[in-house]
């Protein structure tokens, strides 16, 4: 008889931590930010608290990787289908704040079919933008023709505002991204 | 030479501007505590090779670090003593050089893989395979490179003895490897970028084994990240966030290569864009999520163990001198 409840509780053991080495792990609080989105609305992290939320940097003007990455975001936003907007936010932050004002960002976003109800681009003071890419990780240099060098590094942040999850340049498989955003989806 | 220029004048951006002022203040980033130190010496070398290493500057300033340097440890002297005695805190070498260090007691600890390859060996006829060295006059800079526990690993491999099949012959002062055979006095050399680049402006194409390619060297990494074993012990965070810069860097090389290129010439660590972008686009830096760190470690310990070169267990090395905690840690949260 102990035997089996031995035998039972180390079963359950193993479950147990097979299940949270399957769970992505958690790396900390998500930095908050305020800055001001295609429609000239200021937003929050805070104010998305409740959704699942990629945060990305990104710049219009950027020539080559920017656009692979935005492009593979919008094939992800597509698939998620329902979830997109009423569980899931994506926030692609310019960090080219003084040309990507709130209205060259809504003919981006427009342009990439992005759907708006899900899916905010943001803006903000050089200053304010240049604070939240350093606490999110991510290094900006201008570069010498206009163009601005800066880590491609998308976040995801839980329903509780909790940093998950970092994938890091733009060829990561796109089916673990979604896969990653349903599963914080639904967790307790 | 050929210095193309780039827009991404990343480097020489950062100190025109003030890096500090484009990339905010350190320690701030609010994930984890900020690193115990904001200090961190990394080697000045001319391996280019470790292109991720001097590219690092702006990935580590995002991780907190506001004082980095490039320390020049001087010529022919191993990092792993410079490491060892405190003087780095942080440099990059082939695994089995690292696994050497353990053995002597430095004390020193492997982090993680950068990278596989980057090692040629170029040959003269009639050589045409690592059994071939058998009886050859193999050039290396000193017992005890890199270079030397490579060939003998390689050696080794293959059925032959390095210490009694192979002669060495080491570089005399004020003379390279690199020049002893391209002068004909040695029959083979294992090159490490840009020594292979230089030899075939030399007009020497002959190689007989490319590491980045050939197998089993093309499945382990070939060279690990590795520190002072205290700064590691003592500076976990730091450490952590120091790895996470590094395969950051390492993944901008991997997208941006002619960026990266300009920026080695940029920041003094070679004068030819040329043999950096060659090795650059050549060397496959996005390999560190999907290699084993641990498993080619263990792999080099166990082929020094083999031919000889070892006195202490490699598995008490391996245990002592390692710690894949914040490899592994990174793997699961920053995936590429």
């Amino acid at each position: 008889m102990l035997a089996l409840l031995t035998s039972s509780t180390l079963v359950l053991a193993h479950e147990a931590a097979d299940q949270e080495e399957q769970r992505l792990p958690t790396i900390g609080a998500a930095p908050d930010f305020a800055l001001t989105s295609q429609d000239g609305a200021e937003v929050t992290l805070e104010a998305l608290r409740g959704k699942v939320v990629a945060v990305t940097f990104i710049y219009t003007s950027c020539p080559d990787v920017c656009p692979m990455l935005t492009d593979k975001m919008a094939r992800v936003q597509d698939a998620l289908g329902p979830d997109f907007g009423t569980e899931i936010a994506f926030v692609s932050i310019s960090v080219d704040p003084e040309h990507d004002t709130p209205e060259v960002l809504k003919e981006y976003a427009e342009a990439l079919d992005a759907d708006l109800a899900g899916w905010t681009f943001l803006t903000g003071t050089p200053a304010a933008v240049r604070d939240v890419a350093h606490r999110y990780g991510v290094a900006v240099a201008p570069a010498a023709d206009g163009q601005v060098d800066h880590t491609l590094l998308t976040t995801l942040i839980d329903r509780h505002g909790t940093m998950r999850v970092q994938y890091l340049g733009y060829r990561f498989d796109p089916e673990e991204f979604r896969h990653d955003l349903l599963d914080l989806v639904n967790e307790p | 030479m050929q210095i193309r220029p780039n827009r991404r004048d990343f480097l020489a951006g950062l100190s025109a501007a003030g890096a500090a002022g484009i990339l905010g203040t350190p320690g701030s980033l609010a994930a984890e505590g900020a690193p115990e130190t904001t200090t961190i010496r990394l080697k000045q070398s001319a391996a280019i090779c470790f292109a991720p290493a001097y590219v690092v500057e702006p990935f580590l300033r995002s991780e907190g670090f506001a004082d980095i340097q490039y320390v020049d440890a001087g010529l022919g002297i191993p990092s792993g003593e410079v490491l060892a005695r405190g003087d780095l805190d942080f440099d990059i070498t082939f695994a089995g050089t690292v696994v050497h260090h353990l053995d002597l007691g430095r004390p020193v600890t492997a982090v993680g893989g950068l990278h596989v390859g980057c090692y040629e060996l170029f040959a003269r006829e009639p050589i045409r395979s690592v059994r071939d060295l058998k009886g050859r006059r193999v050039g290396i800079q000193s017992i005890n490179s890199s270079a030397y526990f490579y060939i003998s690993i390689m050696a080794k491999h293959v059925g032959l003895d390095p210490n009694e099949d192979i002669e060495w012959v080491t570089s005399p002062e004020g003379s390279t490897a690199l020049d002893l055979f391209a002068a004909g006095e040695t029959e083979a050399f294992l090159g490490f970028p840009p020594e292979p680049q230089e030899l075939r402006s030399r007009g020497h194409r002959r190689v007989v084994l490319n590491t980045i390619v050939d197998r089993p060297w093309s499945q382990y990494f070939c060279c690990m990240i590795y520190g002072n074993a205290a700064w590691v012990r003592e500076h976990p965070v730091a450490t952590k966030r120091f790895l996470r810069a590094m395969y950051k860097a390492a993944e901008f090389c991997t997208a941006e290569p002619e960026a990266a290129a300009q920026q080695l010439v940029d920041g003094g660590f070679t004068e030819h864009y040329d043999y950096a972008l060659e090795t650059i686009e050549s060397v496959p830096y996005d390999l560190w999520h999907e290699y084993d760190s641990e498993d080619a470690m263990r792999f080099y310990a166990l082929r020094l163990h083999e031919s000889g070169m070892l006195n202490s267990n490699p598995n008490t090395l391996l245990a002592d001198g390692t710690d894949w905690r914040f490899v592994n840690e990174l793997k699961r949260e920053l995936k590429a």
